[in-house]
């Protein structure tokens, strides 16, 4: 465990910074610890423990901004940091043209913690190391499986914050997860994989008891024999027609073309140089219809259990929902409280860094597609013709966020209100507005979840954020599926 | 917490810390790095920093059980704690069959990869070099971004073998991305050293604004196939793709690499050689990879025939071979890839290349390379920062953005031209040496409106 007394002496050091120093400062000391636990064809692969620890402080001068990080954290380490971040704003300052300014927010003391009702860590490793042979053994029944994978990830997240506004926050936020994926290999050219409950696996806020949740023993039967189906499927054959989506496709596709591009520092051109720009320019803000009439998407950090979900972002900013599109139409951003500031708006409380190392920028919290009605079941019923796909498996979008390419596991023809062919390797395409515009039905709450993406690349140097997308399986019309022969 | 930084410090550190393993076999592994970069956007510094960092992992064995832990506390509690946390998991595994055991292994040649400029390289004077970019793109009406970064790496590896390897070396990356509009010109340029003071960043920072200003209005044109040439950079973002589908001892060793069960064949056309080679001088590689193996210089594909990809001790073993040298952190599940690639250049210059094409394009780099069928090298990406339409051997001016699909290796089997000039090209990790590529059938899938 960190010292505490010197976690305080150091945070109270950086928030007492005198004013002809900085105008602002922030202190973030942040302790991460992670566990995963994995299997591949039913031997461990890995087991593997880590533990970061380190400080971060952030310094506004003359209007611009230094930051300046360091592993471990006392009051003398402190002082030479802040040091450190004052002589680098100064050197920001050099390239200027307008001062930063920052939205206001209130000053809090406060102390937020996932809800946790078993402590993962607190799980024995033998336990979770059975229950993951015991999933192995389960996806080999399937005659004609010869490569499994199995995993468990937990990770824990304490951080302390403080600011030179009077801001003492203290957080603690747990992650569990896990998944499976089961290949069937012929003649080492040919492969069928499929994975549960989605690839790389779902990810929650919360304890232990996220792993119960996800029922990986109910998947493992379907999961095998989808490979072994796959193995001798076609691919699925170029044509334009109506698109159903998974829950989980649906949540990449909120992540690729609603999360990213109505990140307001990428919008504005701090990515410019790396993940790009973003077609939503401020001036489409109350007009643009980004998505059919009856489509609303919000940023809700404080939706129980996604893996964007946290009491404060990293510049205290308390989470709490704001809606980004209402009724089909682009109405806000995800933003920190320098981006908000330059549209004379409040922050969204988006602004995080992956550790202690890193600088916070403005990211995705959870990203939620409110549902509509039904289930999946209903919405095959419901569709006379076209193709259901399932399960990320490629992704690609330009650096604008217009057009993509996304890719699922598997596909099936939908003839007729019933599911048909069976087909690998399926994609499909199209262009950001144009294909949100599309979407005529969106299951419901029945069908909804929170899905975790754990590994969101931004900036430079690069970071890795865990981010939530809210979604149900949905349904676009004229879109362009499978490739060319 | 004071972290230490020299050879003696960082090795006696390991050494204590192995004296006092409660493993029959142990590993340490000590990854140390300093960052300090300069971003910028909208012509002014909006990101700027400076931190640093070091951590152990930690790779015990007891019983045949092998295990991993890792830690930032670099302490003597904090490091005994990592060794508990691995001997309380080494209790809940299985003896590990495929594990080949520690090895003393020869102390690697010394590569000069140390520049002082690099890692006393100040905020001021990246903001300086910033200054006099941006200045320049002011002066075409262009607004420039990108990032200015200098920093030092130090790796150390110790196990009870005997193994002491010691690597401490700098780096410098300078990229520009110049604009006057989303929509209109847009260019790209990059260069990267490990002695800063290599880094023409009034050159970089012209060929990005030069290209800006050319590429503005561009024009659509349909999807289909293309010949095209590649600027280095785009050669190399398909070259990394290779390196994790096909160059990969352990995808190899599963069965699933590109390369399994092909070593031998032909895969490219025969003006296609492609290494793994740590050791170029202008900008050598870390001499050994993270078990302490000596890398090796590595044939993947000579004369466009598959000949081998990089291992380290475990999926050597599962190949029936041996390490090449190119473990990652054993922490790391990916799998050993090549960190140093270079494709062997050609004879043409950019010049000749671009007078012998009846019609084609001309590729700065891509966006957001995904695998899309990896079974087939085949990948997803859209172009970036410049493209241009030649047509009887001049470029006519420049056209948006396309989606293109190409398989890696059958593209390659269609290089008709090579360039004589390479230069370092670096991403996630990886660099690459690598000249321009002209390639007939280029598939673009996604026509811009």
């Amino acid at each position: 465990m960190p010292d505490l007394k010197d976690i305080e002496q150091a945070g109270q050091l950086v928030a007492s910074v005198r004013k002809s120093q900085a105008s602002y400062a922030d202190f973030r000391a942040v302790r991460i610890t992670t566990e995963d636990v994995a299997l591949a064809d039913g031997q461990v692969d890995r087991i593997d423990r880590k533990v970061s620890f380190g400080f971060g402080v952030r310094a506004l001068v003359d209007g611009a901004w230094g930051f300046a990080a360091a592993p471990g954290c006392d009051e003398t380490s402190a002082r030479t940091v802040l040091e450190e971040a004052i002589a680098i704003a100064h050197a920001s300052a050099l390239l200027m043209k307008e001062p930063v300014t920052l939205a206001p927010v209130k000053a809090v003391q406060a102390d937020y913690k996932t809800l946790v009702i078993t402590d993962p860590f607190a799980v024995e490793l033998k336990e979770k190391v059975e229950f993951l042979r015991h999933l192995d053994s389960l996806l080999r029944e399937t005659e004609g499986i010869n490569q499994t994978e199995t995993f468990l990830s937990f990770r824990r997240e304490e951080k302390w914050f403080y600011s030179s506004a009077g801001a003492v926050i203290t957080q603690t936020i747990t992650h569990s997860g896990g998944g499976l994926s089961a290949a069937a290999m012929k003649s080492r050219r040919e492969i069928g994989e499929r994975s549960f409950p989605t690839s790389g696996g779902q990810h929650q806020t919360g304890g232990y008891e996220i792993i119960t949740a996800l029922n990986l023993e109910a998947g493992c039967k379907p999961t095998a024999e989808e490979a072994v189906t796959l193995l001798s499927a076609p691919v699925l054959p170029e044509r334009t027609t109506t698109l159903l989506l998974s829950g989980d496709l649906v949540s990449l596709q909120i992540h690729e073309s609603i999360g990213h591009p109505l990140e307001l520092d990428r919008v504005f051109g701090s990515e410019r140089n790396f993940s790009g720009t973003s077609f939503a320019a401020p001036g489409h803000l109350g007009t643009l219809p980004y998505a059919a009439d009856f489509v609303t998407v919000t940023s809700d950090p404080s939706a129980p259990g996604g893996l964007g979900t946290y009491g404060y972002d990293d510049e205290g900013v308390p989470a709490a929902p704001v809606v980004l599109i209402k009724d089909g139409v682009l109405v806000d951003y995800l933003s920190s409280r320098e981006t908000a500031a330059r549209l004379n708006r409040q922050s969204s409380g988006a602004m995080r860094a992956e550790s202690w190392f890193d600088l916070p920028l403005v990211r995705m919290t959870n990203i939620n597609l409110t549902p509509g009605s039904g289930s999946l079941d209903s919405l095959i019923a419901d569709t006379e013709d076209g193709v259901l796909i399932a399960t990320p498996a490629a992704w690609s979008i330009d650096d604008r966020r217009e057009k993509f390419q996304l890719g699922g596991e598997i596909a099936w023809e939908i003839k007729n209100g019933q599911r048909g062919q069976i087909y690998k390797n399926p994609v499909y395409s199209g262009t950001t507005v144009e294909f949100w515009r599309s979407c005529d039905r969106i299951c419901g709450p029945e069908a909804y979840t929170i899905w975790g993406t754990p590994s969101c690349g931004k900036g430079q140097p690069g970071q890795n954020m865990r981010t939530g997308q809210g979604a149900s399986p949905a349904r676009f019309r004229n879109v362009k599926v499978g490739q060319a022969a | 917490m004071s972290v230490p930084t020299d050879k003696a410090s960082i090795i006696k550190l390991l050494d204590d810390t192995l004296s006092r393993s409660p493993g029959e076999q142990t590993e340490l592994v000590y990854i140390g790095q300093r960052e300090a970069t300069t971003r910028f956007a909208e012509d002014v510094i909006h990101q700027n920093m400076a931190a640093g960092d070091a951590r152990v992992i930690v790779r015990l064995v007891k019983d045949g059980r092998v295990a991993i832990s890792s830690t930032n506390d670099l302490t003597s509690a904090g490091l005994d704690r990592a060794m508990s946390d691995a001997l309380q998991i080494a209790a809940w595994l299985a003896p590990d069959e495929g594990f080949p055991g520690f090895v003393q292994s020869p102390v690697a040649p010394v590569v000069e990869a140390f520049f002082p400029a690099t890692a006393d390289c100040s905020p001021a004077q990246r903001a300086g070099a910033v200054a006099a970019i941006v200045s320049a793109g002011r002066k075409s009406g262009i607004q420039s971004s990108g990032l200015y970064q200098t920093g030092t790496e130090t790796i150390a590896v110790a196990n009870s073998a005997g193994t002491r390897q010691f690597f401490a070396g700098t780096k410098a990356e300078l990229s520009v991305s110049a604009s006057d509009d989303p929509l209109l010109g847009q260019g790209w340029s990059t260069a990267a050293q490990r002695n800063v003071a290599l880094i023409d960043a009034e050159s970089i920072g012209r060929v990005a604004i030069d290209k800006a200003v050319r590429s503005r209005n561009p024009i659509a044109i349909p999807a289909g196939d293309y010949t095209v040439i590649l600027e280095p950079a785009a050669v190399g973002q398909l070259l990394l793709f290779l390196g994790f589908l096909a160059f990969s001892g352990k995808s190899f060793a599963q069965g699933r690499g590109v390369f399994s069960g092909k070593l031998g064949e032909t895969v490219t056309g025969a003006n296609i050689t492609i290494h793994e080679d740590p050791f170029l001088p202008e900008y050598p590689g870390v001499p050994f990879d993270y078990e302490g193996i000596p890398k090796q210089k590595v044939v993947l594909i000579e004369n466009g025939i598959a000949r081998g990809v990089v291992h380290d001790t475990r999926t050597a073993k599962m190949a029936g071979g041996t390490s090449t040298g190119h473990a990652l952190p054993a922490d790391n599940a990916r799998g050993p890839y090549p960190k140093n690639l270079t494709l062997l250049p050609g004879t043409a210059t950019m010049e000749e290349m671009i007078a012998s094409m009846a019609r084609g394009l001309l590729i700065t780099h891509f966006w957001y390379l995904n695998y899309l069928n990896p079974m087939k090298a085949q990948v997803s990406g859209s172009t970036r920062d410049g493209t241009f339409l030649i047509a009887n051997g001049a470029i006519m001016g420049p056209v948006k953005n396309l989606r293109a699909t190409p398989a890696i290796l059958e593209a390659f089997a269609r290089a008709e031209q090579i360039g004589r000039e390479r230069v370092f090209y670096p991403q996630y990790s990886a660099m690459m040496f690598v000249p321009a590529m002209k390639i007939a059938g280029f598939p673009f899938v996604e026509d811009t409106e």
